[in-house]
């Protein structure tokens, strides 16, 4: 009776673990974005803020602008675009702009964003805007990383002038490192996943394209 | 004492599982193709862990056919092909879907052919779901994406909330089950363990195709729903899995619709739902196998086998309810269907 009390209990335990480790993955980010960040100086040498360029992929600027007023299909212009920029940026707010600063090893905190509109060219939106450090801040290494905890967005560098800094003094050199390519499959089996809505947890900073200031 | 050893039986099965799916769900983190050690550019998995981690670029994939489709109309069946395997890549995550039909059937002593209908039914559902969602409030209406995440939220509410409830009846019927199974155990035991032979036979039989009736058939047959308990059980499960729609299918249709190219929107979300459909019946399947194989091992150890069948009954339904609370509370604290 014991033996096959156990066989049974393999049995279920089976079917069980089947039912959730079987297949190891499934989610996937729904929303991409290519970026571009400059980093913005003051004429004493601080950083001051950050002005994001992202651009959402095809699927997602379909879905944003769906039901907007235009006058001329196919086009939107900023105007038309403005009230979906104001929704954009109020909801940023709640995943911190997805945009984490470091300055020599301390935490910066942003204020809410400044210049903020909605590009949309080649059938794609492009969300600019400028987040302001609450104090700026000079810096000797500033850390700035740009991803998704969730991955429900993922971020990438654009191809073309990703980074820039626009006054920064002579000295200071920006380079930027991408996440890599075994973390992002790393997440993309976690994200979403049973355990992670349970709170077991969130794919951590490896997933950050990284942007990093030397002065 | 004479209930000492079966109750520290179904303890330990309890905590066997839990730590399995801990263990499981750890395992992964441990390695980017899900292996446990090992250097991180080996996909232990093979092709198939290749592919899932390529399941963004299934999805990404599907963008560009529809475009290619505006000009050459031979791009919708690259479409519909892609569609297909992004449906069945999509599901065989741990999707609550996919979980909840699994749990639902083992607590619910489901046949395997009411657990192939109701993936089948569910997926349909949630394609038709989709459809509906962008066809009244996008083509129909036009109205903004921001109101259609506000349709979008009230039926996952609805749907997760059902889960909650079928949740908490299964817990209900199970647990009274387990209690009974305890106190009458004699007169109790032989029913349950001469119905628990039938249920296997069938399931055993159906799985491998030696039943006449299960041979021959070709499908589900829509009384299949009907089973024990009747249509009414089987729509609330279909509807509590098949009506919250997926965000891929409605990015895809509102792009498909933005490009003129609503029907092959359509097309492809009743064909994603479709792999859908047969990644998740696959499972339930070999849940419905795994516990029919249990009840036949159990089947010679009288009381006892037929207490720890009751346990992972109610354990598969007190499951049920906690994927429902959590999908809730998951959406309370993470509203992310496209939230900018």
């Amino acid at each position: 009776m014991v033996s096959s009390l156990s066989r049974a209990f393999a049995a279920a335990v089976a079917a069980f673990a089947c039912v959730f480790a079987a297949a190891p993955a499934q989610a996937h980010p729904h929303v991409f974005v290519k970026m571009a960040s400059e980093l913005v100086y003051a004429p004493d040498g601080s950083v001051t803020g950050v002005r994001h360029a992202w651009t959402f992929d095809d699927m997602f600027s379909a879905y944003a602008t769906q039901g907007l007023d235009q006058k001329e299909k196919g086009r939107f212009t900023r105007e038309e675009l403005a009230p979906l920029a104001e929704i954009n940026v109020t909801s940023l707010k709640e995943y911190d702009f997805f945009t984490f600063a470091k300055a020599d090893g301390r935490t910066a905190l942003f204020d809410p964003p400044v210049d903020y509109w909605l590009d949309y060219t080649d059938e794609v939106l492009t969300l600019h805007y400028t987040l302001p450090l609450k104090q700026a801040v000079k810096a000797k290494a500033l850390e700035l990383e740009v991803y998704d905890p969730s991955y429900f967005v993922e971020f990438s560098f654009r191809e073309k002038d990703p980074v820039a800094l626009v006054g920064a003094p002579a000295q200071c050199k920006a380079t930027m490192a991408k996440p890599p390519e075994a973390e992002l499959n790393k997440a993309r089996r976690l994200s979403e996943a049973f355990f992670d809505q349970l709170g077991a947890g969130t794919v951590d900073a490896q997933l950050a394209n990284r942007i990093s200031v030397v002065c | 004492m004479r209930f000492f050893r079966p109750l520290m039986m179904i303890l330990a099965l309890m905590l066997v599982v839990l730590g399995l799916a801990d263990i499981a769900a750890h395992a992964q983190g441990g390695n980017p193709f899900g292996g446990s050690g090992g250097p991180p550019a080996a996909p232990p998995d093979g092709i198939v862990g290749w592919l899932l981690a390529r399941q963004a670029e299934f999805y990404r994939g599907l963008s560009a056919l529809i475009r290619q489709a505006r000009t050459d109309g031979t791009a919708v069946w690259g479409l519909l092909g892609l569609s297909f395997l992004y449906g069945i890549f999509h599901a065989a995550g741990p999707g609550h879907g996919k979980a909840v039909i699994s749990s639902y059937v083992i607590a619910n002593d489901e046949t395997w052919r009411r657990g192939v209908a109701l993936s089948f039914a569910s997926a349909f559902l949630q394609a038709l779901v989709a459809v509906a969602v962008v066809g009244i409030a996008a083509v129909l209406l036009g109205v903004t994406a921001a109101r259609m995440n506000d349709a979008v939220r009230i039926i996952e509410i609805v749907s997760y909330g059902l889960i909650v409830l079928i949740g908490l009846r299964l817990m209900w019927v199970k647990g009274r089950g387990l209690v009974s199974a305890l106190r009458g155990r004699n007169h109790e035991n032989h029913a349950h363990a001469h119905h628990d032979h039938e249920h296997h036979g069938h399931g055993h039989d159906g799985h491998h195709h030696h039943d006449d009736h299960c041979g021959h058939s070709h499908g589900p047959e829509p009384k299949d729903l009907a089973g024990p308990g009747g249509w009414r059980r089987g729509l609330a499960a279909i509807f509590a899995v098949g009506l919250r729609p997926c965000s891929g299918a409605i990015l895809v249709l509102v792009f498909a619709f933005a490009q003129g190219l609503f029907w092959a929107g359509v097309a492809s979300a009743f064909i994603m739902g479709f792999g859908t459909a047969l990644t998740v019946a696959a499972i339930a399947v070999f849940a419905v196998g795994a516990k029919g194989l249990a009840m036949r091992l159990l089947g010679h150890s009288g009381g006892s086998g037929v207490l720890v069948l009751r346990g992972v009954e109610l354990l598969a339904a007190v499951l049920v309810f906690l994927f429902g609370l959590a999908l809730l509370m998951g959406y309370m604290a993470n509203e992310r269907l496209m939230g900018f």
